[in-house]
């Protein structure tokens, strides 16, 4: 276990781990005790609660079902197992494993938004693990791009396309939900982000090649890809009555950015 | 390494101290600073807004677990609800942690929050709402890990009210 590219531990840390190993290495023979199969993630979030807060004390790391069978030599508690992890290790894990967790699950759930996946589960289900970086970099991505395209004004365009895009979120979720739908208010702006993906891409080569017709088309296609990526997360949130009212402020809200796009000289 | 260190003398994980603090210094230190050197609202803005989510990250993932022992996030269950998740040291290494650092911990996330509070005061009272904006996303931030860590820390005491009695 290498502690390089760690933070030094308080030396009581470094007792926990060891203690924790103990700890593992006996729990996992003698079998799964309680089973708590959390993923702990750890985006930026500003959450607001909604139900319950089951609390979990991490000093009895709980073998998981899925838990790989352990090689009884030596478990590293820096690094949580495949799949799920148990509790009492993201508590003690170096710092590069948070960010490459982090990291892996932004290119994640990218792939699941925005890429064409036949085999994808239920899409409501879909970004369950959502998190706010890639949104967040993504609009501040499509605001850069958007202002260094302008040649005046150049402030003002990055401040309206930062506000637009994300009120537009918020707005758009909140009408999920007053139409009486099932989403949870985050993991909404995060697929909204996500969507832009391709709107971002459209904005880079709008930037670079300044043709009307090649612009035109670009931003035809991206704004396509776009909503499709959308289209059925959004659509299996709501009553089936509902979806084009569910629908339509989102395609707007696109094609509003697109035009924004094509507009900027 | 002495395992009871006396509470008060010195700081057991500095560099994360440093870090704790260092980025939310720097955003406050650069949105205020740089109205004399910059003159494009876009760089101001992307600068803070990113040394402010940079901040955030550092606080609940990094220092929360170090300087006080104690994790919060939020995950969406089989149901699709959304459930809010806490986790803490056992209260042996709770009791080791080094009082010097939670103090520091918990003083310095709101501080941050109040002097966002007093720059967005003054940026309503000049008409500048770009900046206004600037102001809500970092304080939306900041005030996100106070919640969360304060809830965390309030379960955690409930809970182990319950086990004592």
């Amino acid at each position: 276990m290498s502690h390089s590219d760690t933070i030094p531990l308080h030396p009581s840390s470094q007792s926990d781990i060891d203690e924790i190993e103990n700890l593992i290495n006996a729990s996992v023979q003698s079998g799964p005790a309680t089973v708590l199969p959390a993923r702990p993630p750890s985006p930026p979030r500003a959450s607001i609660p909604v139900s319950s807060t089951p609390f979990i004390q991490s000093n009895i790391p709980p073998p998981t079902y899925n838990k790989p069978p352990v090689v009884p030599a030596v478990v590293p508690a820096a690094v949580p197992p495949p799949g799920f992890g148990s509790q009492a290790n993201t508590l003690t894990e170096p710092v590069w494993d948070t960010v490459k967790r982090d990291l892996s699950r932004i290119v994640s759930n990218l792939k699941l938004v925005v890429f064409p996946n036949p085999y994808r589960e239920d899409p409501g289900k879909a970004l369950r693990d959502w998190d706010l970086w890639g949104p967040f970099f993504f609009i501040v991505f499509l605001g850069l791009t958007l202002s260094w395209s302008a040649s005046v004004k150049k402030s003002e365009v990055f401040a309206v396309a930062f506000a637009l895009l994300a009120a537009g979120a918020i707005i758009l979720t909140l009408n999920v939900l007053l139409l009486g739908g099932h989403i949870i208010f985050f993991q909404s702006i995060s697929l909204l982000g996500y969507c832009l993906f391709p709107l971002d891409v459209g904005a880079l080569i709008c930037m670079l090649k300044d043709n009307v017709i090649v612009k035109v088309i670009v931003v035809c296609v991206t704004l396509a890809w776009s909503s499709w990526a959308a289209y059925p997360f959004m659509s299996s949130a709501v009553n089936p009555r509902r979806k084009a009212l569910a629908l339509y402020p989102v395609l707007l809200m696109y094609v509003s950015v697109g035009f924004l796009i094509i507009a900027i000289d | 390494m002495d395992q009871n260190q006396p509470a008060g003398e010195n700081y057991a994980n500095p560099k994360t101290c440093f870090f704790h603090v260092l980025f939310k210094a720097a955003a406050l230190a650069f949105y205020i600073l740089s109205a004399l050197f910059f003159d494009s609202f876009v760089i101001i803005f992307v600068v803070t807004v990113v040394l402010a989510a940079l901040d955030f990250w550092v606080v609940k993932n990094v220092s929360g677990r170090i300087l006080v022992g104690l994790r919060w996030w939020n995950e969406i269950n089989e149901q699709g609800e959304s459930v809010w998740k806490f986790e803490c040291l056992d209260q042996e290494s709770l009791a080791r942690m080094n009082k010097k650092d939670s103090w520091l911990f918990w003083w310095t996330i709101y501080l941050n929050a109040v002097a966002w509070i007093f720059l967005g005061i003054f940026s309503i009272i000049r008409f500048e709402p770009d900046y206004v904006l600037v102001v809500g996303v970092c304080l939306s931030l900041s005030i996100a890990n106070i919640v969360g860590f304060t809830r965390c820390r309030k379960v955690m005491l409930a809970k182990w009210l319950d086990v004592l009695i």
